[in-house]
């Protein structure tokens, strides 16, 4: 092993694999925890194709009755009015905070939706070990990490505007039962996004294969 | 590259692997300030923040005092035709409870004040002894990693844009204050945020590290 092969080989191809909390490494056959910090080290993280997949299935699904049922009711003396995500952001519209407006169609539809389509992407490109730029998939899973506690917005503004607005007769809102599915799709789609090894995304067909040389060499 | 070796096992320590990658770099020795970059993806490999145990203890200790005074003072207050409702954060955690959401209830308690307190009081654990120099207990290390994963987890954050959303979706339907409660938690997004980038995990590993 010369200096000559860092910047050039992983950690992998050399038989290394790094801990992930304090970033120790040591032997991938080497199952005793962590020197330094005394976490588990493990080369990937577990079935991560697999949980990502499970996780991201539930997102979605929840996903669907979050847009359908209502997440908010107001009972006033204008009668009862139920609120789904969508009618939420146009009320906004309709009372012209057009800014207001613009962040809650975001975090709420954008932003779920869009990491629905990439971690459905970074997903399916791993498990078809698709030809697809290491760099852009990188970025995509750094954008997912990222965005995905921003979509909580809508869910902590139900909670806020349930427990101030009891005024009894003139006003009163309750959550609708959307907002649980919405949450479950949020913290769901975290969790998928989580599960996901950025380490992976850079492991093509050919790297793999010179992996299990690299591994044969060492051990 | 010259590996020390220990009794039972080589060591790679002047090696690191990048996270994001898992490209192989040398370690490299960093001036106060510095942090390496990884050659094929850009992740940041290492950094070397200066006066991090310091510097990350002030923050956690201002943001323990902003979190417990954020709980127990008004958060926000509205009056409308001679009736007031005043809120404080855990009304409205309750508030869901009391709508049959429990579960929605209980997350949103631990993603606004648990997770963020348990952040917190972990941290401050570790670096309150580190500060002291005490002696390195592997409890300090359990804490440290678990401060470490709570980080996305904990959304203070959110919850003060969703708090601003609320106040501009009835700002037309009643007269609104903010008590002190809401600068407190407005205060600590502040505050968490200088402690991520006080923050060097590299330096605080290299005084916990269990082979010294």
């Amino acid at each position: 092993m010369g200096s000559a092969q860092t910047g050039s080989v992983t950690a992998r191809e050399i038989g290394l694999k790094s801990c992930s909390s304090c970033g120790r490494l040591q032997k991938i056959d080497n199952d005793s925890p962590c020197r330094w910090c005394g976490a588990t080290v493990l080369l990937r993280r577990p079935m991560s194709v697999q949980r990502t997949w499970a996780f991201l299935l539930v997102g979605m699904i929840a996903y669907i009755p979050a847009n359908i049922l209502p997440i908010m009711i107001t009972d006033s003396y204008e009668g009862l009015r139920e609120d789904t995500i969508l009618s939420g952001v146009f009320s906004l519209i309709g009372t012209e905070d057009y800014f207001v407006a613009v962040v809650v169609f975001v975090a709420s539809i954008c932003v779920p939706v869009g990491k629905f389509l990439i971690i459905v992407l970074l997903a399916i490109s791993l498990q078809f070990e698709w030809d697809m730029s290491e760099h852009t998939r990188h970025r995509l899973h750094a954008v997912t990490e990222f965005i995905g506690r921003w979509s909580m917005i809508d869910v902590f503004v139900v909670a806020v505007l349930a427990a101030l607005i009891q005024l009894g007769a003139i006003m009163t809102i309750t959550p609708g039962i959307g907002v649980n599915a919405f949450a479950v799709s949020v913290l769901f789609t975290m969790l998928a996004a989580s599960s996901l090894d950025p380490r992976m995304l850079w492991e093509t067909q050919n790297a793999c294969n010179a992996t299990d040389r690299g591994e044969s060499a060492t051990t | 590259m010259t590996f020390t070796s220990s009794n039972q096992e080589v060591s790679f320590d002047n090696m690191v692997a990048c996270p994001g990658c898992d490209l192989l770099h040398h370690r490299r020795a960093l001036a106060l300030g510095e942090y390496a970059q990884c050659e094929r993806c850009n992740d940041v490999i290492q950094t070397c923040k200066s006066h991090t145990v310091d510097r990350s203890l002030a923050a956690t200790l201002a943001g323990l005092v902003l979190l417990l005074l954020s709980l127990f003072t008004p958060f926000l207050s509205l009056s409308r035709a001679g009736i007031e409702s005043s809120i404080s954060v855990l009304d409205a955690v309750q508030s869901l409870w009391n709508s049959q959401m429990r579960w929605l209830g209980l997350a949103t308690l631990a993603l606004i004040v648990l997770l963020p307190l348990g952040r917190l009081v972990l941290m401050a654990y570790v670096l309150l002894r580190l500060r002291l120099r005490r002696k390195v207990r592997q409890s300090m290390r359990l804490a440290f990693r678990w401060a470490v994963k709570l980080e996305p987890w904990a959304m203070a954050d959110i919850f003060m844009v969703g708090v601003v959303v609320s106040l501009v979706k009835i700002s037309t339907l009643a007269k609104l204050s903010v008590g002190i409660a809401f600068w407190a938690l407005l205060a600590l997004v502040g505050v968490s945020w200088l402690i991520n980038s006080t923050l060097c995990k590299d330096t605080i590993w290299a005084r916990l590290r269990q082979d010294q």
